[in-house]
This record gives structure tokens, C-alpha cells and sequence, in this order.
């Protein structure tokens, strides 16, 4: 990558995200749906530990291959820099389907900037799904330490699945002219109320199917996992070493499964608690209705 | 679909020429295109008064959607006018690799800040038209003015086509004359808006899942205490009847559903059932993650 990165002392803590980019991404990752995409941040990593994001590019479509086009996108940056846009990529945007993200490429991608780019590069995930009824979807993570270490060091090791991924606060700020735009643009019709929807079937039915998926998934990697100590115990070979081979099945499949089977765990229980306290709310308003 | 409609000017009757059938007579922005001009204007060259960038959406029939756009670099001295036509021309390439779908549809301008004219188009702005006349794929291109002279207390937008003044067939001039506009966001880009506002506004924090609920039923219930307030003073004489505004309330109420209490109570019962299902199956699912987790550990140790 041509970008000139400039390194801030420290860890970043905070992302601040500005409208306008903001508005790119979701705009990108409505446009393209079905097809879930990918496109790059530009911004300034601040010494105080906050990530400024002010604008977003989306990566072309490139059909099948998950190759991110570099030339496009160092080439997109040139264009910018002519217009004085930020010149400095920070990480990377990508929409996701109902949160599904702890995936190897998500994971790789991120690895490669989080060593190649900047140590603060971040992932911003955007799920247009479930971006509805009053609910904004949208999240930083990056890779923990930890796991950057681990994944230098190329061996098949262990590592708790929540600490994988860690996730970083976004706030949303504004330049002055934009302020003053939204404050007399603002929309009046009613997303608050848009919230009270009762329905959560088809949000439920769809989680519980992924599950499903997810939880087959990692059966089969439990079961590569056992045919493999298996093999072990018969040639009597129980070092440690024998699970740093090529044939060795990798863990951080498994891991990357049961950490997105737990969020899934999270936003189901999330989602069925909201729904809950609906149910209830409209149950008291129905009685109170009747008696009356 | 949320629309708002844009503070318009009376634009002088003067200057209302026939329009051919198919002239655009109404021109939809959505909120990106705005903050990516305000944007741009910002980050202008400190000498340039005004930016300049190219217009993307689409056309359909007499409505013109603008939906994207890119900054365009430029410079004005004088009568001349300089436009940074292979940026244009590269620029537009790139942005086709991403969004098929839009085409050129004209140009926007932030209004220049030195000289007090007070004029929202410049004189070299027909010079600029003539050459997105060009680009623009089935001519005609609009002109979109983002007023950020603060001069009021407010940002206004405008759009204008124009028309050649032709005098004995020789071409004269070109004249801007206005076409309505309204801003319009999508149902994401509303929730995003009302993002940036919030973030911008922070409430006290607490319970993050509860209290956008507790708000919602806030929010409900102001509106019916206004409705009930205002049925009320109608119906003690205070108020004259509006026929329309009590028709509309009829029908909101009509939409209300009138279900039998046992029919309610299965409802309820089921849903209940349902969603302590899903609750028991995810923390089934978490105990057999903590057993998967332990032995991913203990292999190979």
C-alpha cells in the first residue's frame, strides 16, 4: 500500500465515525444487497486513542474471489488526495449477514492490515439487515493482541474464542456544516416509535437456523479434532509437536465457529429479551383495555 | 420512504418559460449527496471560493434522483474557468466499478464566499453547465446550489436546469431557472440520521437495551395524550371540529385490532412460549460451547 501511515503512540480506544462516511458505507451496503461487500476507511488515528473515520470507499465487486483490488483502491485514494479527502486508509468496512462475522476471511483480512498497514486499523461491520425498526447495526472490532501475537507465531494454538475479536466503541460525529444541515433536516417521521414492533418470528427463525448451521459445523470439526488423536494414540506419537503439523487439523476453525455461536447466543437472548418485555407491555395494555 | 420538503423560494414567475413534455421538473437529493458537498467544501483549497463536483443518480421521466457524487477539482479566475476533466473522467470510472447503476445527471456547486453579490450562480457557472452538458448521459443536467454562505440562519439547497436563450439563432446565454426539490431518505439512511443526531445529543447512559423501549412508549404516549386532549376540547365546546383531523383519528383507531381476550391469551401464551424456548435452546447451546472450549484447550497438552 502506497498510504503514508502516520503511527500514534498507543492503542486506539474509540472510533469516531463522521456522518458522511457513515452514510457511504450504508449506503454501499444497501445498494449491494443481496451480496454482502467490502470497502476501505480513510481517516487520521489521533494520539489522544481515538480512530477518526471521515470518509469510506467501496471496493468494486470483484465476482467470486475475495481478493480486495489494490489497484482500485490506491487509485481511489489518489483521486481523493486531488480533492484533499484524508489520504491515510485506516481499515476496512464489510457488511455482514445477521452478525455472522467470526469467519477466517474476516479474520485474515483483518490480520493483514492489523500487521501490514497499522497496528490501530480497524473493522467496521455493517448489518443492513438488521438495520431496521429503529435499530442502527453497526460495529468496530479488531483483532486482540493476543491473537495478533498467536497468529504471528503460526502455530495451531489455543485461544479463548471471546478474546479473537475485540470490539472497539463507534460515536458518530459531525463537522460543523453538517451539524447545522441535520439540525434543520432532521427527519420528524418516527423511527422511535417503529420499535415497538411486536413481530420477532422471522428475526428468531432465521437465527435459530444459522445456529444450526454453526452448531453442525463445529461437530464436524469436533469429530476431525477426534480422528486425529486417534491416529495419534495408534502411532503412539502424543508430542506436542505433532499438532503443529501441516496434516494437524487447525483449531482456529473451531474456535472462530464457537465464537460466532456465542454471539449468536448474545443476540438471540439480547433480541429475546427485548421481545419479552414487548409481549408483557402489550399483555398489560390488552388487560388494562378489557377491564376498562 | 420519509420525505422533506425543502425550503423553497418563490421563484419569479418571469422567469417561467414553456417547458417541452419531457424538461425534469422535480429533483429528489438524498442526505449523502449534502453532507458530501458540505464535506468538500470544507476541505477546499484555501484560495478557491466555491467547489464544484459531479452529480450521480438516475432520471426517470420528469424526476431526476440524485443518490452519489464526487468532488471535481476546478479553478476560477475571472471569466476563465478550469475543470479537472481527466480527474472527471477517471473519477467516473472508478465509481462505475462499484455502482453500476448510477449515471451523470449534473453538477453541484457550494456558493462562492468572497465578492458580496449575494448571486447563488456565478457568471462562470453556464461555462461549467456547457461542459456537464456533455458528460451528462441524456443531456440536460441539473445544477445543484448547497448555499454555505450561512448568511441566514440555515443551509439551503437548490436545484436549477437551464435553458439556452436563443435570440435570431444564434445562442446568447444560458438562463438558470429553478425546479422544485425535496430531500428523501431511504428507511436506513433515516435510522442513520437520527444516529447522528443522537450521538450528537448524548442521553445519560443506562440500560442500553431498555431504554430506546421505555423512550418508544414515551414517545406513544405523548401522542395519544395529544390526540385525547384535543378530543376532549372538541367535545366541551373549546376547540372547532376539524372534519378532517377527526377523520384521521377515526381511522387510526380503526386500525386498532379488537381481539377476544382468549384469543389474546393463546397469542400471548404462544409467543411467551416461543421466546423461552429460543432463550433455553441458546443457553443449552452456551453449556455445550463451554464443554467444546475446554476440549480445544486440553488437546495436545
Amino acid at each position: 500500500m502506497s498510504a503514508t501511515v502516520i503511527e500514534p503512540e498507543g492503542r486506539i480506544n474509540e472510533v469516531h465515525i463522521e456522518g458522511l462516511a457513515l452514510m457511504e458505507i450504508v449506503k454501499h451496503c444497501h445498494d449491494s444487497l443481496p451480496s454482502m461487500v467490502t470497502g476501505s476507511l480513510l481517516g487520521l488515528a489521533g494520539n489522544n486513542g481515538i480512530l477518526e473515520v471521515t470518509r469510506a470507499f467501496p471496493n468494486p465487486d470483484s465476482g467470486k474471489d475475495d481478493e480486495i483490488d489494490e489497484d482500485f483502491q490506491v487509485e481511489m485514494m489518489r483521486m481523493l488526495r486531488e480533492v484533499n479527502v484524508d489520504n491515510n486508509c485506516i481499515g476496512w468496512y464489510q457488511s455482514v449477514y445477521l452478525g455472522i462475522y467470526s469467519t477466517q476471511t474476516v479474520l485474515e483480512n483483518q490480520f493483514s492490515y492489523q500487521t501490514e498497514l497499522s497496528p490501530n486499523a480497524v473493522v467496521l461491520l455493517y448489518d443492513p439487515l438488521q438495520t431496521a425498526n429503529g435499530n442502527f447495526a453497526m460495529k468496530a472490532f479488531r483483532l486482540t493482541e493476543e491473537c495478533v501475537a498467536m497468529k504471528q507465531k503460526e502455530k495451531n494454538d489455543f485461544i479463548k474464542p471471546a478474546n479473537i475479536f475485540e470490539e472497539v466503541p463507534v460515536k458518530c460525529t459531525n463537522a460543523p456544516l453538517a451539524k447545522a444541515m441535520i439540525q434543520e433536516w432532521t427527519p420528524t417521521s418516527d423511527i422511535e416509535l417503529d420499535r415497538l414492533d411486536l413481530s420477532t418470528h422471522s428475526y428468531l427463525e432465521k437465527h435459530l437456523q444459522y445456529l444450526c448451521g454453526w452448531v453442525d459445523e463445529l461437530a464436524g470439526e469436533q469429530q476431525k479434532f477426534q480422528y486425529y488423536t486417534r491416529h495419534l494414540t495408534k502411532g503412539n506419537n502424543k508430542t506436542k509437536a505433532s499438532w503443529d503439523t501441516s496434516e494437524a487439523p487447525k483449531r482456529m476453525e473451531s474456535l472462530l465457529v464457537n465464537n460466532q455461536i456465542q454471539n449468536y447466543c448474545d443476540q438471540m437472548d439480547r433480541f429475546a429479551g427485548g421481545g419479552l418485555g414487548k409481549l408483557f407491555l402489550a399483555g398489560g395494555l390488552h388487560k388494562e383495555d378489557g377491564s376498562s | 420512504m420519509t420525505s422533506l420538503s425543502s425550503k423553497m423560494s418563490p421563484s419569479s414567475p418571469a422567469l417561467m418559460m414553456e417547458d417541452d413534455p419531457d424538461a425534469v421538473t422535480h429533483v429528489i437529493v438524498h442526505p449523502m449527496v449534502l453532507l458530501h458537498v458540505l464535506d468538500h467544501h470544507t476541505r477546499r483549497q484555501e484560495a478557491s471560493g466555491r467547489v464544484i463536483g459531479t452529480l450521480l443518480g438516475r432520471r426517470d421521466g420528469k424526476t431526476v434522483e440524485i443518490t452519489n457524487c464526487f468532488a471535481v477539482p476546478h479553478a476560477e479566475r475571472g471569466e476563465e474557468v478550469a475543470i479537472g476533466k481527466d480527474f472527471n473522467k477517471q473519477m467516473l470510472a472508478l465509481h462505475m466499478r462499484a455502482y453500476r447503476k448510477e449515471a451523470v445527471v449534473g453538477w453541484y456547486a457550494s456558493s462562492a464566499l468572497e465578492d458580496g453579490q449575494g448571486d447563488l450562480i456565478a457568471d462562470t457557472s453556464s461555462l461549467i453547465h456547457e461542459f456537464y452538458a456533455g458528460e451528462a448521459d441524456e443531456g440536460d443536467p441539473i445544477h445543484l446550489v448547497v448555499d454555505t454562505r450561512l448568511k441566514e440562519d440555515a443551509i439551503s439547497v437548490r436545484a436549477f436546469k437551464s435553458t439556452p436563450v436563443v435570440v435570431q439563432g444564434e445562442p446568447l446565454a444560458n438562463l438558470f431557472h429553478e425546479i422544485s426539490l425535496t430531500m428523501e431518505s431511504t428507511e436506513p439512511e433515516a435510522i442513520c440520521l437520527n444516529k447522528m443526531v443522537k450521538d450528537e445529543n448524548p442521553a445519560p447512559k443506562e440500560g442500553e437495551q431498555v431504554e430506546p423501549l421505555l423512550l418508544s412508549m414515551e414517545k406513544l404516549y405523548k401522542l395519544l395524550e395529544t390526540a385525547t386532549e384535543y378530543v376532549d376540547s372538541v367535545v366541551e365546546g373549546k376547540i372547532t371540529p376539524d372534519a378532517e383531523v377527526g377523520r384521521q383519528i377515526a381511522d387510526t383507531l380503526a386500525t386498532v385490532p379488537r381481539i377476544r381476550p382468549e384469543v389474546f391469551d393463546k397469542l400471548f401464551n404462544d409467543s411467551l412460549q416461543d421466546l423461552l424456548m429460543v432463550t433455553y435452546l441458546s443457553n443449552i447451546t452456551r453449556t455445550q460451547l463451554t464443554i467444546a472450549e475446554k476440549l480445544n484447550a486440553s488437546l495436545g497438552v
